[in-house]
């Protein structure tokens, strides 16, 4: 229950952006109303929505519900198969997977939204100087975004973590380096839509200042899309954490991490549990983020709703 | 314009884009904290003094740095990355002997991605919200939503250790001798040199890899397949066929299902760079002698000629992508003549 009424109350704020920049910025009841409705109507999605929230209350409560402490070592049962006193079985050094997992979403979770939120700040100022004041600034900002777009992304992030060194705060600049021109991109498009409406020449015919009329007209009207799509890139983010972690470039082995306790389970072919239960931790919440972005889409976009 | 003419336009958009990507990796490589002196030679010789001259001078590190890039882009120009640091060998070379082994992967994974996404998203899009419709769904958000390296892992749990079915990871058994070098491409080499027995084991090999691989674009274009079906389906024609009485089955391959096939082609030269980007890590579980295990090593043993090496055939692989997907929607679509 208390997913659900979560779940549309953020729709609401969903809905409302979705159709701020394109319509008047004043609310469409209509539209609002009958969003929601598709989206919730949606079983998949508020499961999808459940576990996420379900996800952020572990990693709060880690410490209380986790069986044993992240770096606890049980040397008696070390390599120990799933089992009532290990749920999810133990590592070579004997420490709680299940308890490694719980504590895992703790830094997953964070470093996901630090991710998303640094990349996009970034993304929203180059983003938005880029549209705004077009011409020249917006050519030379545009194909240097294209030619970061053009690399691997993971690849671009493993020579900047190589190169700064291993470590979360490494791999949390690399991801925002590799990410923030997609954002710079979205911006971009956003602000060259609305600049043209008549409350930003209005604000500009009276003699409001380029840079007021960027902060205090255009971003806000933009703001909820750009928020959204990046409340839903938090899922790719962890994904993209994850990945470094399991190369060794990010968090390292004695920290209770996801992508490196997979890494560990590479060498130890019997004991399956090792990598297996923190790839479906990884796997349930990134698709639960991704359900929901799906399903939001899905109900956004006019093009696929049922004639 | 003609489509010579267009082909060579476009190769020409290489030329700003490799000084850009070039610029890129050199900056970002040499702008960082990161000493490849202390990466590359031992902590003991790395506190010998004379050593550590010895080897910058030698790997033209004591030179200013616009220097640096201006005599790195001098060389390639002449067709001359440089020498890797870490394997000693002309840049070129590494990257001639890894680059078909990428491929290899990339293109076996693209066409499992092709051959399941599209019919799966043509089933999807025609029995909207059913039960086919919504396992489709269900399978391609797991698809973009599984970490290929744990997936990869999984696999080679099951299917290697578990049930023998796969082969030992890498490209081909330690009994088989690799055929002599003509493309790189061991399938390929293997029948130019009659050895069948060499293609099977190379072909085993490959499988695995490349389903674990596929598993991203699988869902990509599986989902794109049935938005692009669903928007096609909304159409007039589609309604004045149905109108005509043309069978269900002919409305949906012959006249919905051709007619959605454009934005898909898109996607699917735009998931090559993901593909890219999965090879990395795919390569590096399933020891994979290719770009991606190579662009990982040079990367965290900071191989400076390695990695921009990486980067330039990156650039270059993305920019031929790009324009096969606009030669392909010329074919696919009459009405897109190249302008």
């Amino acid at each position: 229950m208390r997913s659900s009424t979560h779940a549309s109350g953020w729709l609401d704020v969903a809905v409302t952006t979705e159709a701020g920049p394109l319509a008047a910025p004043v609310r469409q009841p209509l539209v609002q109303r009958l969003l929601p409705h598709s989206f919730r109507r949606s079983p998949l999605a508020i499961i999808a929505v459940g576990i996420v929230i379900a996800w952020i209350l572990l990693a709060l409560g880690a410490s209380v519900i986790a069986p044993y402490g992240p770096v606890n070592q049980d040397f008696v049962h070390r390599l120990a198969g799933p089992s009532a006193s290990h749920l999810f079985g133990t590592d070579p050094l004997g420490r709680d997977i299940l308890s490694r997992i719980l504590f895992g979403a703790r830094l997953s979770v964070p470093v996901g939204i630090a991710a998303v939120v640094l990349a996009l700040v970034i993304g929203m100022v180059i983003g938005s100087v880029a549209g705004f004041f077009g011409g020249y600034v917006d050519e030379v900002i545009m194909r240097f975004t294209d030619l970061m777009l053009a690399f691997p992304t993971i690849i671009l992030a493993m020579v900047i973590t190589a190169a700064l060194g291993a470590g979360i705060k490494n791999a949390l600049i690399a991801i925002m380096i590799a990410w923030w021109p997609a954002y710079a991109r979205l911006v971009r498009g956003l602000v060259l839509s609305t600049r043209e409406r008549e409350f930003v020449l209005v604000a500009r015919a009276v003699g409001v200042s380029d840079a007021r009329v960027l902060v205090r007209h255009v971003i806000p009207n933009i703001i909820s899309p750009i928020v959204i799509m990046g409340t839903l890139d938090v899922g790719n983010a962890i994904l993209t954490f994850a990945s470094l972690s399991f190369l060794g470039l990010g968090a390292t082995p004695d920290v209770a991490e996801w992508g490196s306790m997979i890494s560990l389970g590479r060498t130890y072919f019997d004991q399956w549990w090792i990598g297996t239960f923190p790839g479906l931790a990884i796997l349930s919440l990134v698709l639960a983020f991704n359900i929901v972005g799906d399903s939001l889409r899905d109900a956004l976009d006019p093009r696929f709703r049922k004639l | 314009m003609n489509l010579t003419g267009f082909i060579l336009r476009r190769l020409l958009y290489l030329v700003p884009m490799l000084i850009g990507i070039t610029l890129l990796t050199f900056t970002l490589s040499h702008a960082v904290p990161a000493d490849p002196v202390a990466a590359n030679l031992g902590d003991q010789a790395a506190s010998d003094p004379t050593i550590v001259a010895a080897f910058r001078h030698e790997w033209g590190l004591d030179k200013p740095l616009y220097q640096q890039y201006g005599i790195y882009l001098w060389r390639v120009i002449h067709g001359n990355l440089g020498v890797s640091i870490s394997t000693r060998q002309p840049v070129s070379t590494d990257l001639r002997q890894r680059l078909p082994a990428t491929i290899e992967l990339a293109v076996a994974a693209m066409l499992i991605s092709i051959i399941i996404g599209i019919p799966l998203g043509i089933l999807s899009a025609a029995r909207r919200d059913s039960a086919v419709d919504q396992s489709a769904r269900v399978i391609s958000l797991i698809g973009v939503s599984v970490p290929v390296f744990w997936l990869a892992l999984v696999a080679i749990l099951i299917f290697y250790a578990r049930l023998g079915w796969a082969p030992a990871p890498g490209r081909l058994s330690a009994s088989m001798e690799t055929p002599p070098f003509h493309t790189g491409f061991i399938v390929i080499d293997g029948l130019l040199a009659g050895r069948m027995d060499v293609v099977k084991d190379a072909l085993g090999h490959l499988v695995l890899p490349a389903l674990v691989l596929s598993s991203y674009s699988v869902g990509v274009i599986t989902r794109m397949t049935r938005g692009s079906m669903l928007e096609v389906l909304g159409e007039d024609f589609i309604r004045t066929a149905r109108a005509k009485g043309v069978f269900e089955r002919r409305v949906i391959v012959q006249h919905a299902a051709r007619n959605s096939l454009i934005p898909v082609i898109t996607i699917i030269g735009l998931s090559f760079g993901g593909l890219l980007s999965g090879a990395v890590i795919t390569e590096t579980v399933f020891s994979w002698p290719g770009l991606g295990l190579y662009a990982f090593s040079s990367a965290t043993s900071l191989d400076f000629p390695a990695i921009m090496g990486v980067g330039i055939v990156v650039a270059v692989v993305y920019v031929l992508v790009n324009l096969l997907v606009d030669v392909a929607y010329a074919l696919v679509d009459p009405r897109i003549r190249v302008a």
